[in-house]
């Protein structure tokens, strides 16, 4: 899991005040991946953005925030999508192994692993994970981050169609990029690279001029998730042969004690008989 | 007279409530059908919000360690060697073995692909705590069947699996011990994943070892109700002197996992802890009157002398355990905008595997030797037809 190199792998880079609001990537997304449309409403939920949120027909959609500025009322933007972290929560709690990190960045899942136990839902801080609720037997949807796309060299569809705010390309040198941008630019945006060490790390970096949680980020640890399950797990191996080991020996003493008790009775009383053997078992 | 008549017979000779409980497990099996038929969003209230509910909160994160009492008296009895206490584990075994198939049940109508439930053992994730989880329960259910074949091969006279069940009997008993302590608090690593979602009442590092040692508390405390219930309601013998033994030994683990719980909170846990006036009762009255009160009545000779006090105390625990596994998997994920609650299909579903328990246990009470075990008399040797073991069997029964 954390054994893979990511320093090499690639990332996108978001840059929330040059975004449009065009929603070129979700229409980008939709198309690529072949996703239902879904029956939308004016104003359902938090503003103007549509669908209400992600799921198993969106995996990526451009959130609206109003707010005022200089007097001003002004549009902020915010791309939710799969975070593709480096050492994804996802990934490491699902007990079939359905979800991987691949080498050139994104978080895969594999439908034909996955028993539905929904852990992954439970686990990802960014609440990214979808599931089908109208089937009989559903599955998980969640951004591929275009792996295929990636595999075969080209961006993903939505840093494809994006005309402003989106970069893709090697992890690190997207790390730099923003920071470039923060040193240059220092009144346009807040001084953050978010996604830099959010919850390990993660391949999707976002800067923006709103702060974070205005625009419905998630708070999280900057600590990679999977260590947090993992520092009790290693422990399971000696846990179960310290249990295993001490009972058996507990219990062959105590029933070594009863079997001496036993043949010194007979012993005393003279009687030569089975009982001995009786107290053995 | 035909089978289906002579069944139809007996089930009309009995009780009024057990055939109210065949009712109740005959409308969640209906219920459970309705989940695969229209899905999991049609007939829940789970949602992409609230991916896990009452059937996990309940089918699995609660029964599991109420069915902890086989694990708990099987290790106390053999291991820890107070024989005493033996009539009381049959019943215990009994109702593990039933607690964990129908957390098995539970289970598989939650997963949403449960016909592929074997892939745990096609693809390992040790990293993962289902899959930790999911390995146990299926070998800790195992052994649980090998335990409660005991009184099968009894009631049916087959003595050669009878002598090898006895020869099995202690390596099952450790074995079920181990597996329960993995099993049991890997089901509290489970919400260490859920770092920025769990409420800081119950976050902490020390979350499994808090499940382990509630679950021990509850294991002892099922016992202590079932035997008094069964003494009540089912004409067995009154157990109060060996359950006396059990409620001595509960202040010990109860005042562990409250010194546990304190030391966790003070220590390890990261405020704000009472920023929710709800969760703030929810973790007082669990805390409170599921832990601490207990804690004080079984300290009292007078209380674990009197039959009716101590099933009282024992019904707090269990009342501080259910709450605690509800506060941890369900209230403390709680988002305050968005409120889960279980739909009418779920609560059927979870109603009819409660009966079914029920149920079950009395059904089996009534046909196999659960009650009147007494191992002395239980008859071990082979059957000789042929008469060819002859004078070998004392050398053979040596071999147990």
């Amino acid at each position: 899991m954390s054994t893979l190199d990511t320093t090499k792998n690639h990332a996108f880079l978001i840059d929330m005040t040059k975004c449009t609001g065009c929603r070129g990537c979700q229409v980008a997304c939709k198309q690529w991946n072949q996703l239902e449309a879904e029956k939308t409403v004016f104003f359902s939920g938090e503003g103007y953005q549509n669908p209400p949120a992600m799921s198993e027909y969106t995996y990526t959609r451009i959130k609206f925030r109003d707010y005022q500025k200089n007097g001003q009322n002004e549009f902020a933007f915010y791309k939710e999508m799969c975070m593709h972290c480096n050492d994804p929560a996802c990934a490491s709690v699902c007990p079939v192994g359905a979800f991987k990190k691949t080498a050139e960045g994104p978080v895969v899942y594999d439908d034909k692993r996955c028993i539905g136990c929904r852990f992954c839902m439970i686990a990802c801080p960014f609440g990214v994970p979808k599931y089908e609720w109208s089937k009989g037997l559903p599955l998980v949807k969640k951004c591929t981050g275009c792996h295929d796309r990636v595999r075969g060299g080209m961006k993903p569809a939505c840093a494809t169609a994006c005309p402003t705010a989106i970069t893709y390309g090697p992890r690190a040198a997207m790390i730099q990029e923003a920071e470039r941008r923060l040193a240059r630019y220092p009144d346009r945006y807040i001084h953050k690279v978010y996604g830099k060490e959010e919850a390990g790390g993660t391949s999707v970096i976002y800067l923006t001029s709103l702060p974070f949680e205005e625009l419905g980020f998630k708070k999280v640890t900057m600590r990679a998730l999977p260590s947090f399950t993992w520092q009790a797990l290693r422990l399971v191996p000696g846990i179960f042969l310290t249990v295993g080991g001490g009972l058996s020996a507990l219990s062959w003493i105590n029933h070594r004690r009863d079997r001496i008790k036993a043949l010194r009775e007979a012993e005393e009383t003279g009687t030569e008989s089975a009982e001995p053997k009786e107290e053995q078992q | 007279m035909t089978a289906a008549r002579r069944i139809a017979t007996e089930v009309r000779s009995y009780h009024g409530f057990i055939k109210f409980l065949i009712a109740l497990v005959a409308i969640g099996a209906l219920a459970s059908l309705l989940r695969f038929i229209f899905g999991l969003g049609a007939t829940t209230n789970l949602n992409d919000t609230y991916p896990w509910g009452l059937w996990i909160s309940f089918d699995v994160v609660t029964a599991v360690p109420l069915a902890a009492g086989a694990f708990t008296l099987g290790a106390i009895v053999h291991c820890f060697h107070i024989k005493k206490l033996e009539p009381l584990v049959r019943p215990a075994i009994v109702t593990g073995f039933l607690g964990y198939s129908l957390v098995s049940i539970g289970l598989l109508l939650d997963l949403g692909q449960p016909q592929r439930g074997w892939h745990v053992f096609r693809y390992w994730n040790v990293h993962s705590p289902m899959f930790e989880v999911s390995m146990c329960v299926m070998a800790y259910t195992t052994v649980l069947f090998l335990e409660f074949l005991s009184p099968v091969a009894e009631r049916f006279g087959w003595h050669l699996p009878l002598r090898v069940l006895r020869w099995l009997e202690m390596p099952l008993v450790v074995a079920a011990a181990a597996i329960s302590t993995l099993h049991q608090s890997t089901l509290g690593t489970f919400f260490l994943i859920a770092v920025d979602k769990l409420h800081n009442l119950w976050y902490n590092p020390l979350l499994p070892l808090l499940f382990w040692v509630s679950a021990i508390c509850s294991g002892m405390s099922i016992i202590i109700l079932e035997a008094s219930a069964c003494h009540k309601w089912m004409g067995q013998p009154n157990e109060g002197v060996l359950l006396r033994t059990l409620a001595k030994i509960l202040p010990w683990t109860l005042g562990l996992y409250i010194a546990l719980r304190v030391f966790s909170l003070v220590a390890l846990s990261e405020g704000p802890f009472f920023d929710r006036p709800g969760l703030t009762i929810s973790f007082a009255l669990e805390m409170g009157i599921g832990f601490i009160l207990p804690f004080f009545m079984f300290v009292q000779k007078s209380v674990r002398d009197d039959d009716r006090r101590r099933s009282i105390a024992a019904g707090l625990v269990i009342f501080g355990l259910v709450l605690n596994r509800f506060n941890v998997s369900m209230f403390g994920m709680m988002d305050p905008d968005k409120i889960y609650y279980p739909s009418l299909i779920e609560s059927l579903v979870t109603i009819g595997i409660i009966a079914g328990h029920i149920l079950f246990f009395v059904l089996i009470a009534r046909y196999f030797p659960i009650f009147e075990h007494h191992p002395e008399t239980v008859d071990y040797t082979l059957p000789d037809p042929l008469r060819k073991i002859g004078g070998a069997s004392p050398s053979l029964s040596s071999a147990d």
